[in-house]
């Protein structure tokens, strides 16, 4: 994407272990970091502008601009649960969701008052149940967050879905959509105004592009 | 025992040039405060929690920190100045001759998240001016502001100012409930374009008011901006703020400041107090705002005194990070303490020279 807007790094970006590129007209200094550092990285200015999903964004609660959809990495942020999930629990967020009046904690399932939550996303899950007034224990993991409630650590999960093929897999299916998500454009609050023509030169370019992508 | 040996998250200790830099910085504001004839406050460390309740509105609550006194009133150490000092100039200066020029510099204390070199405790230094005439004492906290980086020595700074009429004068006439204008706020505050889109189709409203709400977060430069704006927004209100925001330009540009200005119809953030302009300042590399203020007529009132007032706070924490001030540290004579030392060091210090003793 940054080639076609005519930012071009040298071949070996893929492979090599540096983390920081300079581009080839020297315009522009990228760095490799872990998705979940992205918004970190730029609240803080240390970038100017970061790439990263939505999920990621969410989840951090950075303060940043997010001007721009790059129209690539869709998925969907989901609540998941297996298909033998005790009913009681289903039945127990129905009832929290379609009818605020059931008094939190005193619903169906009456062995346990709270949903178990696997996920990688600990914020999101825990607003999510908090709107929905369900109570609600988080396990934060950090990977093959599916397993959980195979095997019993968790009732449900919530996770990001791209085909929802892992899920068939392992024999859960989607309860609800959470939000949908795709790779955004970060700004820094501060750069956007100190560096303005520089941050609005590159906005245009890269939002040409993806107009230009979009329409093939 | 912790207690002995770890400083409680949020908190900071400035020793020696740390200390002195902070010293030197805020000496350095406070005269450029004094030479636009402000005078100093120093108003309480805590007061009570419902002060600051009316002033911030019911956003921050929960990052103030709260206590209990032994009549059990509910106080609170102050999270900002504005509050206290709108009840000090609606209740003890309700008879001073206005305007009311005042400037503040102390510890403001918020629980939150320490981030970009500001601590649980940090450092607020600003000015709050209270019953000007007019929308003039924009103008002037405005200069004063640009005054304060220049005389720190700050070249690339920029000041990007917005109006709370601008759209507020926008979204009155579109009769959106509540929870839908927070929405709205929520994503033009972010300049999320996908998620103003999405929001739009649900919206119930016409293709021209749609098309306005798409222009706010490009809306952002300079002259041209306003121009842009008046094209397509015609409602008395916001049009009296774009007349604002131009004559504030025009006198940047007069005086050879546009440079440093930068409209933002798109900014809209802050404490719920605004009612008219509202800013914040950016220095060239350093990624969180240094300073912010602007108008909050309404601010007064809720203590009893209908005033128009407007003010700003720099972040001393953060202007820290980029202005390093020569500290001139005095020529020091060290006198070894046998014989006639100390009497050698007490003469000195008469005459006006600094001292080491060598014990």
């Amino acid at each position: 994407m940054l080639s076609r807007a005519n930012i071009r790094f040298p071949e070996d970006v893929a492979q090599s272990r540096k983390l920081i590129f300079d581009s080839d007209d020297k315009r522009f200094r990228a760095v490799l970091v872990k998705p979940a550092d992205v918004p970190t990285y730029v609240e803080y200015g240390a970038a100017d502008i970061g790439i990263a999903g939505r999920d990621v964004i969410m989840e951090s609660r950075a303060d940043l601009l997010q001007p721009l959809d790059l129209g690539f990495g869709y998925c969907k942020l989901v609540v998941a649960g297996s298909k033998e999930t005790r009913a009681e629990a289903r039945a127990y967020e129905q009832a929290g969701t379609s009818e605020p009046n059931v008094v939190a904690g005193f619903g169906p399932r009456s062995d346990s008052p709270t949903i178990r939550v696997a996920t990688k996303y600990p914020r999101i899950t825990l607003d999510y149940y908090n709107r929905r007034g369900i109570p609600v224990e988080i396990i934060a993991l950090a990977g093959s967050i599916e397993l959980a409630p195979l095997i019993g650590l968790a009732d449900r999960i919530v996770d990001l879905v791209e085909t929802g093929r892992t899920l068939k897999e392992n024999g859960l299916e989607i309860v609800e959509v959470i939000a949908e998500s795709s790779a955004r454009l970060l700004v820094n609050r501060a750069g956007y105004q100190t560096k303005r023509e520089e941050v609005l030169a590159l906005l245009r370019t890269l939002e040409k592009v993806v107009q230009c992508e979009s329409s093939i | 025992m912790k207690a002995y040996t770890q400083i409680p998250p949020g908190t900071q200790i400035l020793i020696g040039r740390a200390a002195k830099r902070r010293r030197v910085l805020e000496r350095a504001i406070c005269s450029v405060f004094e030479g636009w004839s402000y005078e100093e406050i120093i108003p309480p460390i805590f007061d009570y929690y419902d002060v600051f309740i009316k002033g911030m509105g019911t956003g921050p609550e929960e990052q103030i920190y709260r206590f209990i006194d032994r009549e059990g009133n509910i106080l609170a150490l102050r999270p900002e100045f504005t509050s206290l000092v709108a009840k000090t100039v609606a209740t003890r200066l309700a008879s001073a001759p206005r305007p009311i020029r005042l400037f503040y510099s102390g510890e403001v204390l918020r629980f939150e998240k320490p981030k970009g070199g500001r601590q649980r405790e940090f450092a607020q230094i600003g000015i709050e001016h209270y019953g000007g005439a007019g929308k003039s004492s924009d103008l002037e906290i405005l200069l004063i502001a640009v005054e304060v980086f220049q005389r720190l020595g700050v070249q690339a700074f920029q000041i990007n100012l917005g109006s709370v009429d601008f759209f507020g004068g926008i979204v009155d006439r579109m009769e959106l409930p509540a929870a839908q204008i927070g929405e709205l706020k929520d994503v033009l505050n972010v300049k999320d374009q996908p998620g103003l889109e999405a929001l739009l189709e649900k919206l119930p409203l016409g293709d021209r008011r749609k098309k306005i709400l798409r222009a706010i977060p490009h809306w952002t430069g300079g002259r041209s901006v306003i121009e842009e704006a008046r094209q397509l927004v015609r409602n008395p209100r916001s049009v009296e703020a774009l007349d604002h925001l131009e004559h504030i330009y025009s006198v940047f540009e007069r005086l050879d400041l546009a440079q440093h200005l930068t409209i933002d119809l798109g900014e809209i953030r802050g404490f719920d107090y605004y009612t008219g302009i509202l800013f914040r300042a950016y220095v060239r590399n350093l990624g969180f705002e240094v300073a912010g203020g602007g108008r909050y007529d309404g601010l007064p009132s809720a203590f009893g005194e209908d005033l128009p007032a407007v003010g700003f706070s720099f972040s001393l924490d953060r202007l820290e990070q980029m202005v390093m001030p020569a500290l001139s540290m005095p020529d020091v004579d060290a006198i070894s303490i046998a014989d006639n030392g100390f009497e050698q060091a007490v003469q000195l210090r008469r005459s006006g020279k600094a001292v080491k003793l060598c014990l």
